[in-house]
């Protein structure tokens, strides 16, 4: 464990991910400090849901060194338990639990692997239910809701594990666009909170007002990293120009 | 296993003769499932609810209580009739093939009547709008647009209609047709080993359901051969 | 030829008596045969070889081949060996009633397994990937999430196998058994009147199946609360 406020989280090395004769992450270098807001972009099949993953294990990389917060992520359950009590996500389908309510979608968690009361769980379940705003739909099952209330509840639902770190793998691709704001709004107040956050997303204002650096992958590399003045008016990489120009023009 | 020495040829043709009880309640279930399933999607009140209420009662009802109506039922019906003719008839049997074949392809028909409406359902409705703004008759759209997507669709739970009628044939040696589990009885009666016959039994009809699983497999893939791959 | 009224009024009573063992046939096989095809699921999706080969085989043996001949390998074919009729279990297995429900128990059990592991086959992936991406362990999914989820959606095609065990039942018949089914081929072989009996013979099976069904009904409308909209 670390004293300092500003260690490091996440340490990717030279990690390589393939999918059978697939190579989807090749070399991916990584290091993300407490506290910092990583967004992450590049095309489709680009790596980035796949190099966010591999962080909380929901894939295993090839070969190369994944330390998060000191725990070096190898194929004992022990190892990536402990990874994953410190690492929240949240899904584009926001995969909610369609059988429980959703104040029990928060608790069950929390209850299971953090062994809390139930009276506990149900108060923190609360606490963030009001934070994203929808405490009154706690008794309801996630089909009754709609897609930015689903996803602001998974959001909470990651939330309630107290985790370091949140990762968010394309949180409002799957949302019609009206929905879009209210998840963003609650990811900005989470990220004003100074919670460290992996980000991977096709929202660029977003990116741009709130990213401390924003990542470009492309094929399977991290192709530039910089802040986002920088990327946005400065990138270097041909590459990076022609994703840039090919999702702004609209 | 020399107890079934002798009984081998017996055994065979008792295997031909459930042969040829698939093959012909395979044409006459399908014959009446699609009979019930274009009963169902037709606009007459009348055939819709014939085809319900077939669809209800052989689903309901236990096979070899329709085996044993068609047979014991079929023989009075023709006694009656043989006796118009010539009073002395007390008895007109009934061929016990006949009777359970066209008694297991009702029965099993009625749930083909099921599988073939969803699959005339499943069939995009946007591929038949294509065909008409074509020029495609009501024919041609028929059995080059619809039949090809339809019996792709129908082909699994096709799969396990065909199994049923498999195994439903033994119901069949109970009314007395000569096939393997009649050869078993009369097996027994001389060598006194009962397991054993009736694991031949087995053995055989095994041997039936992994052909047709493996024909259905086979079906499967050459239907993937021009659907697949297209995303 | 006459629909004898006058006969079915007499028989149905009589028919009706072999109601209470064609109940026993289906609840205690039903219930047997579910215990099994748990234990069958689990060796399926345990992924060790040596579980789930047996078990496949088992599955492929049970629904591969009919009934009837399983049936009669029970109750004709058992007493053929000596150390069945020596050991504990043969005052059950001398019994037509004990084989019946044995046979029709493993086979259930075979079917059951297939659906209920289609229903574990059908939960979301996602959803799992949520589970594990909170820390649940692979045994907490298992019971908090692919349970409640896989049992929902393996009930439709869990009440159409009660139902052809219900159907199966009449086989017991065969073996002797007084069941309706069994009642009913006496009379039939006294009266010489096919149609009367067993067509209001079937009719009981169809009033005994429409019951079955309205009672699934009610159990998938409990269990998927969760899936409406309102």
């Amino acid at each position: 464990m670390s004293i300092t406020e500003n260690r490091p989280l996440i340490q990717m090395q030279n990690v390589n991910k393939f999918f059978g004769d697939f190579q989807a992450l090749k070399n991916v270098n990584l290091e993300v400090r407490k506290g910092e807001r990583i967004v992450v972009c590049g095309p489709s099949g680009s790596g980035k849901s796949t190099m966010i993953r591999c962080i909380n294990r929901l894939e295993e990389h090839t070969d190369g060194h994944i330390v998060i917060d000191g725990n070096t992520l190898t194929d004992k359950v022990k190892d990536i338990n402990a990874v994953r009590r410190e690492v929240g996500m949240v899904f584009q389908n926001f995969n909610l639990f369609p059988h429980m309510t959703i104040v029990k979608n928060l608790m069950i968690a929390q209850q299971l692997v953090r062994n809390t009361s139930k009276n506990d769980a149900r108060e923190t379940a609360m606490f963030y239910l009001e934070r994203v705003k929808i405490p009154e739909q706690a008794q309801k099952y996630p089909i009754q809701l709609s897609g930015g209330q689903q996803q602001r509840v998974a959001i909470a639902r990651a939330l309630c594990m107290k985790p370091e770190i949140m990762l968010f793998d394309e949180p409002t691709s799957a949302l019609d666009p009206e929905m879009i704001n209210e998840v963003l709004e609650v990811m900005v107040d989470l990220a004003k909170e100074g919670m460290t956050m992996i980000c991977v997303t096709h929202e660029m204002g977003f990116a741009r007002s709130v990213a401390d650096r924003i990542i470009f992958m492309d094929l399977g590399e991290i192709v530039e990293e910089a802040a986002p003045e920088e990327f946005f008016d400065n990138p270097k990489s041909e590459r990076t120009k022609k994703f840039l120009s090919q999702i702004l023009s609209h | 296993m020399d107890v079934l020495a002798g009984w081998w040829d017996d055994y065979f043709w008792g295997a031909v003769v459930v042969g040829k009880v698939f093959f012909c309640s395979l044409a006459l279930m399908i014959i009446f499932g699609l009979l019930g399933a274009m009963a169902k999607l037709s606009n007459s009140r009348v055939a819709q609810k014939i085809a319900g209420a077939y669809t209800v009662v052989f689903r309901g009802t236990p096979e070899i209580l329709v085996v044993l109506l068609l047979y014991f039922g079929s023989a009075v019906v023709l006694t009656a009739i043989a006796q118009v003719f010539n009073p002395e008839i007390k008895f007109v049997d009934v061929p016990p093939f006949w009777a359970g074949t066209i008694a297991i392809s009702i029965i099993v028909g009625s749930y083909a009547t099921e599988t073939f409406r969803g699959a005339f359902l499943g069939v995009h409705p946007g591929s038949i709008e294509a065909a008409r703004a074509l020029g495609m008759s009501d024919l041609q759209t028929f059995v080059y647009v619809r039949i090809p997507e339809m019996w792709r669709l129908a082909l699994p739970p096709f799969g396990n209609h065909m199994l049923s009628l498999v195994k439903d044939t033994a119901l069949i040696s109970i009314i007395g047709l000569n096939e393997t589990m009649f050869v078993a009885k009369q097996a027994i009666t001389v060598t006194g080993k009962p397991f054993t016959m009736y694991i031949v039994v087995g053995a055989i009809y095994l041997g039936f359901s992994t052909v047709v699983t493996l024909f259905v497999m086979g079906a499967e893939k050459f239907g993937e051969r021009t659907t697949v791959g297209a995303k | 030829m006459s629909f004898d009224l006058q006969l079915i009024i007499e028989s149905l009573p009589v028919m009706l008596m072999g109601i209470g063992i064609t109940f026993k046939l289906l609840v205690i096989s039903g219930v047997l045969g579910l215990l099994l095809a748990i234990c069958l699921l689990l060796m399926r999706i345990s992924g060790l070889w040596y579980l789930n080969i047996p078990a496949q085989i088992y599955i492929y043996v049970f629904r591969g081949t009919p009934i009837l001949v399983q049936i009669f390998i029970v109750y004709y074919g058992l007493p053929q060996f000596e150390s069945v009729r020596e050991s504990i279990f043969w005052p059950i297995l001398r019994e037509p009633t004990g084989c019946a429900i044995l046979a029709l128990s493993l086979n259930t059990g075979a079917y059951v397994s297939e659906i209920l592991r289609g229903g574990v086959l059908g939960v979301d992936k996602g959803v799992l990937e949520a589970g594990s991406a909170l820390g649940m362990s692979a045994h907490q999914k298992f019971i908090y999430i692919t349970t409640p989820i896989a049992t929902r959606l393996a009930l439709p095609a869990y009440s159409n196998d009660v139902i052809s065990l219900l159907k199966s039942t009449a086989l017991a018949s065969t073996i002797t058994i007084a069941d309706m089914t069994g009642i009913a081929r006496t009379i039939v072989a006294d009266t010489y009147a096919p149609y009367e009996i067993f067509i209001s013979l079937a009719v009981v099976y169809m009033i005994f199946t429409f019951g079955l069904q309205k009672l699934f009904g009610i159990i998938e409308g409990y269990l998927g609360q969760y899936t409406k909209r309102e």
